[in-house]
């Protein structure tokens, strides 16, 4: 079952209507699968006469791993094509803030002591929100084809890989730290215009994806309230990656103890159940299940999933793995 | 090899996030105890049931708190690190007088510090770790380090906050920036650079958190010499034969570049790098019979299938890891459980069985 206050096939429309989709959860729970997944399943959706949407995944990881997902060399940082509208770019969040100060100061002997210098060094490691907002300043201009690689074809949407839980919401919540610190000038005035666009509902959203297991739960529940409470905004979808399938309903207790793979995945999937029974009573927002599947990470995963996603998205509840086993 | 020894008596624990490390410096605190061994388990963020398995509460984050055991074994102490209330600890013992002290706590700046400047956050909680051996209450500490990928960064704090007071960078803050009015002040000394600089940090910075930092590096000013002091002391305890580090990893053939990297990056730094533990391993299980190739729905797996799957990439991922970390170098495999540890005998267990794999396991070369 997918609780919900949208229904679900309007929440896939209106993922594919946006300009920024983050995707954030703990480390480890397939959150770059997952960007890979909703990249597909959005370009792939026919929705104008250009039959899609022209999308691109942002990986914000030093070490890339987005190109595994879609079978694509690594493309060292440049945009790489994935095809069906899909698109791909690993980020440095300096190399984008370099590039920032590069074109302001202009004339090239300067912005190269700037860059070289350690005072520079340490604000842009140091100054609160920073690489953040370069990062979603990055997106918005790929949006608007304000940047040299899109200006004759601007993505309609980008969606953010982004770092792991606690640096999720610190991303959205930079751009108006960064407005508050820094009042004036291209910073100060970028934070402002950030803090807008990801606070607004009708062009950003915010996935966040979880495994049924208690730390990552328990973070992407954390997830939600610091981001009502530092962004002032909800998170549009949960997505619970990685599920057990269900125990055959004819398994008895005997048969459970004689088996040790029957054994292992009625334990295993009674832990999942009892996170997803929390996440049923504190996750109030629409939510979906994606199964653990036999393959391994590549395009056949992110195909796979997209077929998932796609049914859990167009038929809430009609998938096997929320089916609870009442008594175990 | 023997890892709860007096060869070893600082145990640091690191890996990528969600592989089950704080599981693991907790289990073998147990059985230190168990041995004898006065222990203490320094961890960041343990889950609810890791910390009803202890019996520990948010108390830890102020001072290390006794763990109950069972008769008969050694203390056992648990301490939640927590970065911004080391450093704050720090402000306050060092601080020649109570008005600096305010000048930092109360600086819009250092308020800011939720990242890292220069990994000083991370540097704090390697700080703690020093205090605490160089207090040399515990026969054991067992250190797990923060839940991140860049779990390095954490074990870098201490030389990059060196070279960060080497570099000319602290000089520079240093300088008197700014007049009694506010305004920025004889940058024109810094020549052609320094108003190229003026402008740069005028036109994109903005001049408020500039002030906030210059005025946060002149507050701190007094408390660097003892920190370069401390954080070289830190660096040679991290070096120290004495200290030993456990590779945590999680299973599967795609964690292996991961696993691989860290152990590149410990050994370069001039760690010692002990046995390599992959975590939570499927077992190996009989594929059944039947389904085969052409399964109806992609999205309904059966389980069975999922599980031989799971355990005969665990194993393919295991064998490739071992054969390129090398013969000599001690590798072990735990086993997925049924169940999470909730209660320290179900930890316990799980450190004896780690260690029993140990015994086993070649010495490291």
């Amino acid at each position: 079952m997918t609780a919900s206050t949208t229904s679900p096939s309007d929440l896939r429309a209106h993922l594919g209507s946006l300009q920024l989709v983050v995707v954030t959860g703990k480390g480890g729970v397939g959150k770059t699968a997952i960007a890979a997944v909703l990249g597909r399943l959005v370009a792939g959706s026919a929705a104008g006469g250009r039959g899609g949407r022209r999308v691109l995944v942002l990986e914000v990881d030093p070490r890339e791993n987005l190109h595994q997902m879609l079978g694509l060399p690594p493309s060292g940082g440049d945009l790489a094509d994935a095809g069906g509208g899909l698109h791909l770019q690993n980020l440095k969040p300096r190399d984008v803030l370099d590039r920032i100060v590069a074109e302001r100061l202009k004339i090239e002997v300067l912005s190269r002591r700037v860059l070289a210098s350690p005072v520079y060094q340490q604000f842009a490691e140091g100054a609160p929100g920073l690489k953040e907002v370069a990062i979603l300043g990055h997106a918005l201009r790929l949006v608007r084809g304000l940047d040299p690689v899109a200006r004759a074809d601007p993505f309609d949407l980008v969606i953010l890989d982004a770092p792991a839980t606690g640096h999720g919401v610190s991303l959205l919540a930079a751009p108006s730290l960064l407005a508050e610190v820094i009042e004036h000038g291209p910073f100060g005035h970028m934070g402002a215009e950030l803090a807008q666009w990801v606070g607004d509902p009708q062009r950003a959203g915010v996935v966040v994806v979880t495994t049924p297991e208690e730390m990552p739960v328990q973070e992407a529940i954390e997830l939600r309230l610091r981001l009502r409470e530092r962004v002032g905004r909800d998170a549009e979808l949960l997505v619970v990656n990685s599920v057990y399938p269900p125990l055959p309903a004819e398994a008895s207790d005997e048969e459970l103890a004689a088996d040790p793979a029957l054994d292992l995945w009625s334990h295993r999937r009674r832990l999942q159940e009892r996170e997803m029974a929390r996440l049923e009573r504190e996750w109030p927002g629409p939510r979906v299940l994606l199964p653990k599947l036999p393959l391994d990470r590549g395009p056949e995963l992110v195909a796979a999933l997209v077929e998932c996603l796609r049914r859990e998205l167009t038929a809430p509840g009609a998938s096997r793995l929320s089916e609870v086993e009442a008594v175990r | 090899m023997e890892l709860l020894s007096d060869r070893h008596p600082l145990l640091i624990v690191v890996g990528s996030g969600g592989v089950g490390k704080t599981t693991l410096a907790a289990a073998l605190g147990l059985s230190a105890a168990r041995r004898g061994r006065d222990t203490l388990v320094m961890t960041f963020d343990p889950s609810l049931r890791l910390k009803d398995a202890l019996g520990v509460s948010e108390e830890a984050r102020e001072h290390p708190v006794p763990v109950k055991l069972a008769k008969g074994s050694a203390r056992l102490e648990a301490s939640l690190l927590d970065a911004r209330l080391t450093f704050d600890r720090l402000v306050i013992r060092y601080a020649p007088d109570e008005a600096s002290r305010r000048r930092i706590l109360e600086n819009p700046f250092y308020n800011h510090l939720s990242g890292n400047l220069a990994g000083i956050l991370e540097y704090m909680a390697v700080e703690r770790l020093w205090e605490v051996a160089d207090e040399g209450t515990y026969d054991q500490v067992i250190l797990d380090t923060p839940p991140t990928r860049q779990a390095l960064d954490f074990l870098e704090a201490p030389s990059r906050i060196v070279g960060f007071l080497e570099s000319g960078a602290l000089k520079i803050a240093l300088r008197p920036w700014f007049d009694d009015a506010g305004h920025l002040k004889a940058t024109s000394r810094l020549g052609f650079l320094g108003r190229g600089f003026e402008r740069f940090l005028d036109e994109i910075v903005g001049l408020g958190l500039l002030r906030d930092m210059a005025e946060f590096f002149q507050a701190f000013e007094p408390l660097f010499e003892g920190f370069r002091e401390r954080a070289r002391k830190v660096e040679d305890l991290l070096r120290s034969p004495r200290t030993l580090f456990l590779l945590v990893a999680g299973p599967g053939d795609e964690r292996i570049a991961d696993t691989l990297f860290f152990a590149r990056r410990l050994r370069e730094a001039g760690y010692r790098l002990g046995p390599v533990v992959v975590n939570r391993v499927h077992p190996e299980l009989p594929v059944p019979a039947g389904g085969g190739a052409a399964e109806a729905d992609p999205c309904d797996v059966d389980g069975r299938r999922l599980l031989a799957w799971l355990g005969h990439r665990d194993r393919r991922g295991v064998d490739q890891l071992a054969s390129l970390l090398g013969d000599h170098h001690p590798l072990v495999a735990l086993p997925l459980l049924p169940d999470e540890p909730t209660d320290p005998t179900a930890l316990q267990s799980i450190g004896e069985d780690l260690l029993d794999l140990l015994r086993t396991a070649p010495d490291a070369g």
